[in-house]
């Protein structure tokens, strides 16, 4: 298909869905006029019935517990399709060498920013605990908490440079940590039912509102999210960054004719 | 508050999506396709959080004010917590099969993207991605 024709199919499809757009648009509620009925529920009764006061962790963790299991195995499965289609193609045999574009300058890493990464490493992981754990009463939770420590991980690489952040990171850990995470969110459903409760039912002691320790198994749950994310987000960047690496064999045709 | 403001969210998220579909057809390089999809997701963001907002609410944390108080929409914001993960993973996913498609190809033009097939262009590389042990041997 021409460039030119599907710019006219996109206009024609626009010309089409912009109607319906606008009608769809006019026949939603005002914006900033009222909210879902469902949302007004749970914000009314939650903070009575699970003693949390972060409404998201609750509907994450424990109203819609389900469905947060799906998403944790979806973040599973991409994080596997993509270390598959990298490593698969890569093979285990790479150097440590990092490739090189010739006539390109290597410019040697400032001590400005080995210090900035040294400082800034831990403190950064400190958060990125802190935002784990107070899932339940101030805003953050194991997915936005699991990010900031991958990030964490990610200044190892930048303040260190490769064989720094290879020392540190192995990937056998993340594969743990990943798989573990998972693990433990769907143990945490199956539990319940040992005692004859319901799948994902919170047997746990609620804890005390606006306490460190409050929401019972939704902590639990939280502390799995927030391994299988840091897990699955430092796997990613370890795989990008092994494909920054120098083949072994250069004899492989497909690597040096790209 | 006035008719343009009680629309205005929604009709950002559909210009931001219609921007991110224009961008995506007329796209000539993979890795500015990719970023042309998050510009697409960046609209449902947008609807979302403009479906829970209500003027004069809190974010839904009864933290500093008492449980009771009126907040926005949680369940439009759990969705918009799901929409980020699912949209990062899709990003790293998407960007691998870029890569993936500039090692077979040698070019990141959608245009020049063809069939993969074993023992392609030049009988180059017969062990297709998806052979990951003993596709490097092939004849």
């Amino acid at each position: 298909m021409s460039p030119r024709i599907r710019i006219a199919l996109l206009a024609l499809s626009g010309l089409i869905l912009l109607p319906c757009a606008a009608s769809v648009i006019a026949g939603l509620p005002a914006f900033g006029a009222t909210i879902a009925q469902y949302g007004e529920r749970i914000n009314a009764i939650t903070p009575e019935a699970r003693h949390v006061a972060n409404m998201v962790s609750a509907i994450n963790f424990d109203l819609r517990g389900l469905d947060t299991l799906g998403e944790e195995f979806m973040l599973l499965a991409a994080i596997t399709g993509t270390v598959v289609l990298l490593r698969g193609r890569r093979g285990e045999g790479n150097t440590e060498r990092a490739m090189r574009r010739p006539g390109r300058a290597v410019i040697p890493r400032s001590e400005a920013t080995v210090l900035a990464c040294r400082i800034a490493g831990p403190l950064t992981c400190l958060f990125g605990l802190y935002v784990v754990l107070h899932a339940t009463v101030t805003p953050g939770g194991g997915f936005q908490g699991g990010v900031i420590l991958a990030s964490g991980t990610l200044l190892i690489y930048l303040g260190e440079g490769y064989s720094g952040w290879r020392d540190a990171i192995h990937s056998h850990w993340l594969d743990a940590l990943e798989g573990g995470g998972a693990l433990l969110f769907a143990l945490c459903g199956l539990a319940p039912m040992l005692v004859g409760a319901a799948f994902m039912q919170n047997i746990l002691p609620l804890g005390t509102f606006r306490d460190l320790f409050s929401g019972g198994l939704m902590l639990v749950e939280n502390v799995g999210v927030a391994l299988a994310v840091t897990g699955g987000f430092t796997q990613l960047f370890l795989e990008f960054m092994e494909e920054t690496r120098e083949a072994e064999e250069p004899d492989e045709p497909g690597e040096e004719s790209a | 508050m006035s008719a343009v403001t009680s629309v205005l969210p929604y009709a950002v998220a559909a210009w931001l999506f219609g921007v991110g579909l224009y961008g995506i057809a007329t796209s000539r390089n993979f890795i500015h396709l990719v970023g042309c999809l998050g510009v697409c997701q960046a609209a449902t963001y947008v609807l979302l959080l403009g479906l829970g907002y209500r003027w004069g609410s809190i974010a839904p944390i009864f933290y500093d004010h008492p449980p009771g108080t009126p907040a926005v929409d949680p369940v439009m914001q759990a969705l918009v917590l799901t929409d980020i993960v699912v949209g990062a993973t899709l990003t790293a996913l998407l960007l691998v099969l870029t890569v993936q498609a500039y090692k077979r190809g040698g070019s990141l033009d959608p245009e020049k993207l063809r069939p993969m097939r074993a023992g392609g262009k030049s009988g180059r590389d017969q062990g297709s991605s998806r052979v990951s042990e003993g596709g490097q041997q092939a004849p």
